[in-house]
């Protein structure tokens, strides 16, 4: 085992060749994933709200949607997005966004039945409390049964936030530059130690997971001692 | 098509910029910014320089001759072989200065301009593995997807079985690693590879080449303005002797991979 690449290219790795540039490499995958997350959470939990509120024509439309996006791989989702959206629509979406875009489509749609099933797990008892109360359908999902619904839920979220930071590494498909492009770039400089270099970059992904589940846990066990 | 205008919807609810079809050229002196594909893993085409971690080589440095000779400013987009099509078709770049082989193929879905280089397919092997082209038939063989050395060992070579990788390097990982048993590039792609591999020593070059090829700058079908701005501009650039100088500081005696020059920009249109 041989590191010294580290010595040469251990900054370009972590943040490329920013602030000069652009953000690159571990930071860029960072902030590919809180972007995408965020967004994808958003995504989810309205798509998991429509999926139980919904009724009809509307219901099938947005199950048949959220299926797609659920059938096809990501790769293909970003690809699309990159190389297909301009030459058919003429709309020129930058790689980062269009990464941002897929992961975030995917992802929402993953959590969009996780929230579905979580609303429906608070039990119908919960729902007639609320309308005895006066609340509307609408006022007691946001009062009574999502805060339940959510507490629920946070597994299936930060699955699929993990989820998320690994398939960022899907933008080297369209040349973002974030940590295993780079690495790409690096291997391709050092040619004799492909082995170091992945190695250490998976480390670099098993430390975002796993303390991204680490941080989700402490935050989690807080309240409960208090 | 119905589910292609749901993701339109989604993106344009993002705001995106719509893509002008009118002249690129005029298109690229108005933004003052020429976007250029260019390898980063291929020295000494392009590249990932060590110190200044920018991508450098000779594509590079033809880009940033006609960037200046537009009076605009270079924004190299790094590029595997097999994005080059469609980064050019979905106007992410303006042109491809990426070891570009000029064919007919290609030449329906692009334009060309006048070769600036000529290189032929070429192999790298474990030494005495590989002597004559007979031997290719028997053979594993990584490529790179999407180049003309992978077309060219199908058609010619069809009993050889091909395994195609991302880019060049990591073809020879393979080799390395025993999954082939030689790797296919253009002959100058080559020797900037082997040149940088600590134990050069164990591989070669077999001295025979299964092509004859010529490297232009590929720009987006249709852009004469564009493409013939390229062509002067090449030409200028080996009259005044820069062409030259480009290539003495990648391939000359003194570098890493010293190669004679055996191509002048205008020998072949």
């Amino acid at each position: 085992m041989d590191f010294s690449f580290l010595q040469d290219d251990l900054t370009y790795l972590l943040w490329g060749t920013f602030p000069e540039g652009p953000p690159g490499g571990a930071l860029l995958t960072l902030l590919l994933s809180a972007g995408s997350g965020l967004a994808s959470a958003l995504l989810g939990l309205a798509f998991g709200v429509l999926l139980v509120m919904l009724r009809g024509p509307a219901l099938a439309a947005l199950t048949t949607a959220l299926g797609f996006l659920r059938a096809i791989p990501v790769l293909m989702l970003i690809f699309w997005t990159y190389f297909l959206l301009p030459i058919l629509f003429g709309v020129d979406v930058p790689g980062v966004l269009s990464v941002m875009a897929a992961l975030a489509l995917v992802g929402g749609a993953y959590l969009g039945h996780g929230v579905a099933a979580g609303i429906r797990g608070v039990g119908a008892g919960q729902w007639q409390a609320g309308l005895a109360l006066g609340f509307t359908r609408w006022g007691a999902l946001r009062h009574l049964v999502l805060p339940q619904a959510l507490r629920m839920m946070l597994p299936s979220f930060i699955n699929q936030w993990v989820t998320l930071i690994k398939d960022s590494s899907l933008a080297y498909i369209v040349g973002v530059p974030e940590l295993s492009f780079l690495a790409t770039q690096v291997n391709a400089r050092v040619m004799v130690h492909p082995a170091e270099i992945f190695l250490f970059i998976g480390a670099i992904y098993f430390v975002f997971c796993g303390g991204l589940d680490l941080l989700v846990y402490l935050l989690n066990r807080r309240p409960r001692r208090a | 098509m119905k589910k292609l205008t749901l993701l339109t919807l989604v993106f344009g609810l993002v705001g995106l910029v719509p893509l002008a079809h009118a002249d690129r050229l005029a298109d690229i002196k108005k933004a003052g910014v020429l976007r250029v594909a260019a390898f980063d893993a291929n020295p000494p085409f392009g590249f990932v320089d060590a110190k200044s971690k920018k991508i450098v080589g000779l594509d590079v440095d033809y880009a940033d001759a006609l960037a200046k000779k537009l009076g605009v400013k270079l924004e190299i987009v790094p590029t595997n072989p097999a994005n080059r099509i469609p980064l050019l078709s979905a106007g992410k770049v303006d042109l491809v200065f990426a070891n570009f082989t000029i064919t007919e193929e290609r030449a329906k879905v692009v334009n060309f301009s006048i070769p600036y280089f000529a290189s032929g397919t070429q192999f790298i092997a474990k030494k005495g593995t590989l002597t004559s082209p007979e031997q290719l038939s028997g053979l594993r063989i990584g490529v790179d997807k999407g180049t003309t050395n992978e077309i060219q060992l199908r058609e010619q070579f069809p009993k050889a079985t091909l395994v195609a990788y991302d880019d060049t390097p990591f073809a020879f990982t393979a080799l390395r690693n025993g999954n082939v048993q030689a790797i296919s590039q253009d002959g100058p792609k080559l020797i900037g590879l082997l040149a940088n591999v600590p134990d050069r020593d164990k591989y070669e070059i077999p001295p025979f080449a299964i092509s004859q090829d010529y490297i232009g700058v590929g720009a987006p079908k249709g852009e004469t303005a564009l493409t013939e701005l390229v062509n002067t501009t090449l030409r200028e650039l080996e009259a005044d002797g820069r062409a030259q100088k480009i290539y003495d500081a990648w391939f000359g005696p003194t570098t890493k991979t010293p190669l004679k020059r055996i191509f002048k920009i205008g020998d072949k249109t």
